[in-house]
C-alpha cells in the first residue's frame, strides 16, 4: 500500500540520521541507569531471548524454582550473556523446541526512546515466517494474548498521543502496531478488531483533514452504503430488533385511525415496512389508508431509487389490500429536508421514523438553530403521534479524541463479537465493512464529516424532554416480540433488556443498540407563558401545507 | 387398508382397485378403500405433521393433489394456535405465497428453534409467534420481490428446503 511505504521511507530516514548520532558499539543508556549493560546492537537480540525465556518459564514453571536455586550467575548486569546462560540450562531440563524461527521485531514498551525503535525498525517484515508462528506450538497462546493486550495498549498509547498532537511519535506507533498485529490471529477476536482501528487511526494520521470517510461522501457511496446496510441488515439481528420494535410501537399508535402517515427518516431498501403493511393488513377492525414518505439520498445517473422502492412497497400493499401511497423526498442530509416536502394532512396521524438518523444532526458546538432543534421543532409542529427513535447505544460524541477512541474500541469489539457468531457469507464481510466505514468515521472524521456522533439512551432523554417529547412506554408486546425475535437467532449472546420503557439489545449484557418512542407534548397556545424560550419558535416556517 | 389386486401384469394400484372392486360387489364382500373416500382421507392427513404430509403426497396422484391443497397447510401451521385465526388473514398468507410456504420457510424453522431454546417451555404456539412468522414471511416475500435472487433475510433461521 503507498501510504505505509511513503511513511516507511519518511521514518527510515528520520532514523538514519538519529543512528548517524549514536554509535553501534555504545552502551543503551535508559537500561544503564537501571544497572544493566547491554549494547545498543544487542537490545534486538536480547529481547528476543527475553521473550523466549519468558515462553519457557510459562510453559515449564517447575523448572524455573529449580534454576533459582541452582543456577549461579555471575555477572548479572550483563543482561545479553545471563539471557543466554539461562536459556542454555533451559534448553537442557525443559523440552524447548530449538529450531524455533526467529522472533519478529518487538515493542518493549513506549518507554524506550526512539533511537532503539529507529535502529533497524524499518527492516521488511517477513510476513510467512510470522504466519507460521500462529500456527505452532501451545507456547504461542500465550505469547498471542500477550500481544492481544499488547495491542490494545498501543492502541490506546497511540491515540492519546493523537490527542496530544504529536502525530510523530503516533505514527512510529503505528508501524508496531502493524507487527504486533503480525502475531495475533486477524481473523477473529481482538485482532480483527484491532486491525481496523490501526487502520483507521492510520488514516487519520497520515491523510490531510477535511476528507470524509464513512460519511457518505458522493452519489456512488449512497448505492454502496445501501448495499452494505443490507447485508448488516441480514447478518445480524440489531436491524430487525429495531425495525420490528418500532413496527410494533407505531402498529399500537395507529389504533382507530383510517388515515396513517408514517416518515422514514431514511429508507434504504425500505426492509421495516412489508411487515407493518402485513399487520395493518391483518389488524381488526380492517386496514387503515397508509401513506409512508420515504427520505433518502439522491441517487446517481437518473436511477430514482426511492421511487424503485415505493414501487416494490405499493405492489406488496395491493397484494394485502391495503390502500398504500408512497412519496420520496431525496435529500442527502436530513437537515435539508423541509416539512413541507412531506406533505402532511390535517387529519392524518402522523408517525415518524428514525432508526439511526438523529445523531447525524449533532454538530460539534450546541448553538441555537442548531439542525438538531430546527429539526426537532419542526418533527413536533407535525404533532406526530408517536416518533420512534432508534439509537447506537455508545458515547461516541465525546470532544476529547482518546475517551471516544475507547469507548468506540470497546463498542465495536462487543459489536464484532457479536457478529462472529453469523455464519453466511459473504453478509458477514459485507456487514464487517459496513462496521468499519463506522468506525473510520468515529475514528479519522473531525466537524462537518463526522456524522456519526453516537449518544447514549439517557442523553436522548434529555434531549428529546427538553424539545418538547414525552416519553411512551415500549408495551410488553414490543418486547416478547424482541425476545422470540432473538431466540430464533442461532447465538445465545444476544440480550433484550427494558428499561423505563425503552427496550435495549445488547451483547452479553452491553447495550448496543437503544430502542424508544415518543410523543409530541401539547404545544403551548399565544396566551400561556413560554416555556422555554427559544425552542417552540421555528424561524424556517414552512408554507402553507397543501391540503389535497 | 390399500388393497393387492390380483392382476398378474403390473397396473396402477388405482385402477387395479377399481377392477377389483367391480370383481368384488359381485362377491358382496365389504371392502374399504380410502380412496374413494376423500373427506374421510383430507381427515386423517390433516392430523398428519409437515414431514409426514410431504412423504405423503409421495404415495399416489390423488394423494399428491390432496397434499398440495393449500387448506391442509394452513391447519398444519394453525394447530396448535388456541384461538383460530381470524378470517383476514387467509388472503394475506396466500397473496404472500400460501400455507405450506409459510410452514415450510418460517413456520417449521421457527418452531424448531423455539422448541430448542430453553426460555420456551411449552411448545404451544401463542399468537404472538404467529404474528412474528407472518411478519418474517412477509419480508421474505418482499426481498423475494426486490429481485434480491438470494432472498436470505430467513437464512438465519434454516435453509430452505425445496419440496
Amino acid at each position: 500500500m503507498s501510504l505505509y511505504s511513503s511513511c516507511t521511507s519518511a521514518a527510515s530516514s528520520a532514523g538514519s540520521s538519529v543512528s548517524s548520532t549514536t554509535k553501534t558499539s555504545e552502551i543503551d543508556c535508559l537500561l544503564a541507569g537501571a544497572g544493566y549493560r547491554v549494547r545498543s546492537s544487542d537490545l534486538r537480540h536480547v529481547a528476543q531471548r527475553l521473550e523466549r525465556l519468558d515462553a519457557a518459564m510459562v510453559n515449564s514453571p517447575a523448572e524455573v524454582s529449580q534454576l533459582a536455586s541452582d543456577v549461579v550467575h555471575y555477572n548479572p548486569s550483563d543482561i545479553a550473556s545471563w539471557v543466554d546462560s539461562l536459556l542454555s540450562e533451559f534448553n537442557q531440563t525443559a523440552s524447548l523446541p530449538s529450531d524455533l524461527p526467529e522472533l519478529p521485531e518487538l515493542v518493549v514498551g513506549p518507554v524506550l526512546n526512539q533511537t532503539v525503535l529507529a535502529e533497524d525498525a524499518w527492516t521488511d517484515h517477513d510476513a510467512p515466517q510470522h504466519q507460521q508462528l500462529n500456527n505452532q506450538f501451545p507456547v504461542m497462546t500465550a505469547m498471542e494474548e500477550d500481544s492481544g493486550i499488547r495491542l490494545v495498549h498501543v492502541l490506546l498509547t497511540c491515540a492519546e498521543s493523537v490527542q496530544r498532537g504529536d502525530l510523530a511519535f503516533a505514527g512510529s506507533l503505528i508501524e508496531d502496531m502493524q507487527s504486533l498485529l503480525a502475531r495475533v490471529n486477524t481473523s477473529c477476536g481482538i485482532g480483527k478488531v484491532a486491525g481496523y482501528f490501526i487502520d483507521a487511526l492510520s488514516l487519520r494520521i497520515f491523510t490531510p483533514q477535511g476528507v470524509g470517510f464513512g460519511g457518505g461522501v458522493g452519489l456512488d457511496a449512497a448505492y454502496e452504503n445501501e448495499v452494505l446496510y443490507h447485508h448488516f441488515y441480514e447478518a445480524c439481528p440489531y436491524l430487525k430488533f429495531a425495525h420490528f420494535t418500532a413496527n410494533q410501537a407505531i402498529l399500537e399508535a395507529f389504533d382507530g385511525h383510517d388515515c396513517v402517515h408514517v416518515v422514514d427518516f431514511n429508507l434504504m431498501h425500505g426492509l421495516q415496512w412489508p411487515a407493518l403493511i402485513q399487520a395493518l393488513a391483518l389488524r381488526p377492525g380492517g386496514p387503515p389508508a397508509l401513506r409512508l414518505t420515504g427520505i433518502g439520498p439522491p441517487s446517481p445517473d437518473g436511477r430514482d431509487s426511492l421511487r424503485e422502492v415505493g414501487l416494490r412497497l405499493s405492489e406488496l400493499a395491493r397484494s394485502v389490500n391495503v390502500l398504500f401511497s408512497f412519496r420520496g423526498v431525496a435529500a442527502s442530509r436530513l437537515e435539508d429536508v423541509k416539512p413541507w416536502m412531506l406533505q402532511v394532512r390535517p387529519k392524518e396521524a402522523v408517525a415518524v421514523n428514525s432508526i439511526m438518523q438523529l445523531h447525524r444532526l449533532l454538530g460539534s458546538e450546541p448553538s441555537r438553530n442548531s439542525p438538531m432543534e430546527m429539526v426537532l421543532g419542526w418533527i413536533r409542529n407535525l404533532n406526530p403521534k408517536i416518533m420512534t427513535v432508534i439509537e447506537q447505544e455508545a458515547n461516541h460524541n465525546q470532544p476529547g479524541f482518546l475517551d471516544r477512541f475507547t469507548e468506540a474500541l470497546y463498542y465495536y469489539s462487543t459489536m464484532f463479537d457479536s457478529l462472529e457468531a453469523c455464519t453466511l457469507q459473504p453478509e458477514k464481510a459485507l456487514a464487517e465493512i459496513y462496521i468499519q466505514r463506522e468506525i473510520c468515521n468515529v475514528v479519522c472524521c473531525e466537524g462537518s464529516a463526522r456524522v456519526e456522533r453516537h449518544e447514549p439512551l439517557a442523553k436522548w432523554r434529555v434531549r428529546l424532554g427538553q424539545a418538547g417529547f414525552r416519553p411512551l412506554h415500549l408495551g410488553s408486546n414490543a418486547f416478547k416480540q424482541a425476545s422470540m425475535l432473538l431466540t430464533l437467532f442461532s447465538a445465545e449472546g444476544y440480550c433484550v433488556e427494558e428499561k423505563e420503557g425503552c427496550l435495549t439489545l445488547g451483547w452479553h449484557s452491553r447495550p448496543l443498540i437503544a430502542a424508544s418512542a415518543w410523543e409530541a407534548l401539547a404545544l403551548p397556545d399565544a396566551n400561556s407563558p413560554a416555556t422555554a424560550p427559544g425552542i417552540f419558535v421555528n424561524p424556517h416556517s414552512n408554507p402553507p401545507v397543501n391540503s389535497l | 387398508m390399500i388393497m393387492v389386486g390380483h392382476r398378474p401384469r403390473p397396473s396402477p394400484p388405482h385402477e387395479a382397485m377399481q377392477q377389483k372392486k367391480a370383481e368384488d360387489t359381485d362377491q358382496k364382500r365389504p371392502k374399504f378403500f380410502i380412496n374413494d373416500h376423500v373427506d374421510i382421507l383430507i381427515e386423517i392427513l390433516k392430523h398428519l405433521d409437515g414431514p409426514s404430509l410431504c412423504v405423503a403426497s409421495c404415495v399416489c396422484r390423488l394423494w399428491c393433489t390432496i397434499a398440495r391443497n393449500d387448506s391442509l397447510w394452513e391447519h398444519l401451521c394453525f394447530r396448535h394456535v388456541s384461538s383460530p385465526a381470524p378470517s383476514t388473514v387467509r388472503p394475506v398468507v396466500v397473496a404472500l405465497g400460501g400455507y405450506k410456504r409459510l410452514y415450510m420457510v418460517c413456520v417449521r424453522p421457527v418452531l424448531s428453534r423455539l422448541g430448542h431454546s430453553d426460555r420456551v417451555r411449552r411448545r404451544v404456539w401463542t399468537r404472538e409467534v404467529v404474528q412474528l412468522s407472518l411478519s418474517l414471511f412477509c419480508v421474505d416475500y418482499y426481498e423475494r420481490r426486490l429481485g434480491d435472487a438470494s432472498a436470505s433475510s430467513l437464512m438465519f433461521l434454516c435453509k430452505p428446503v425445496n419440496v
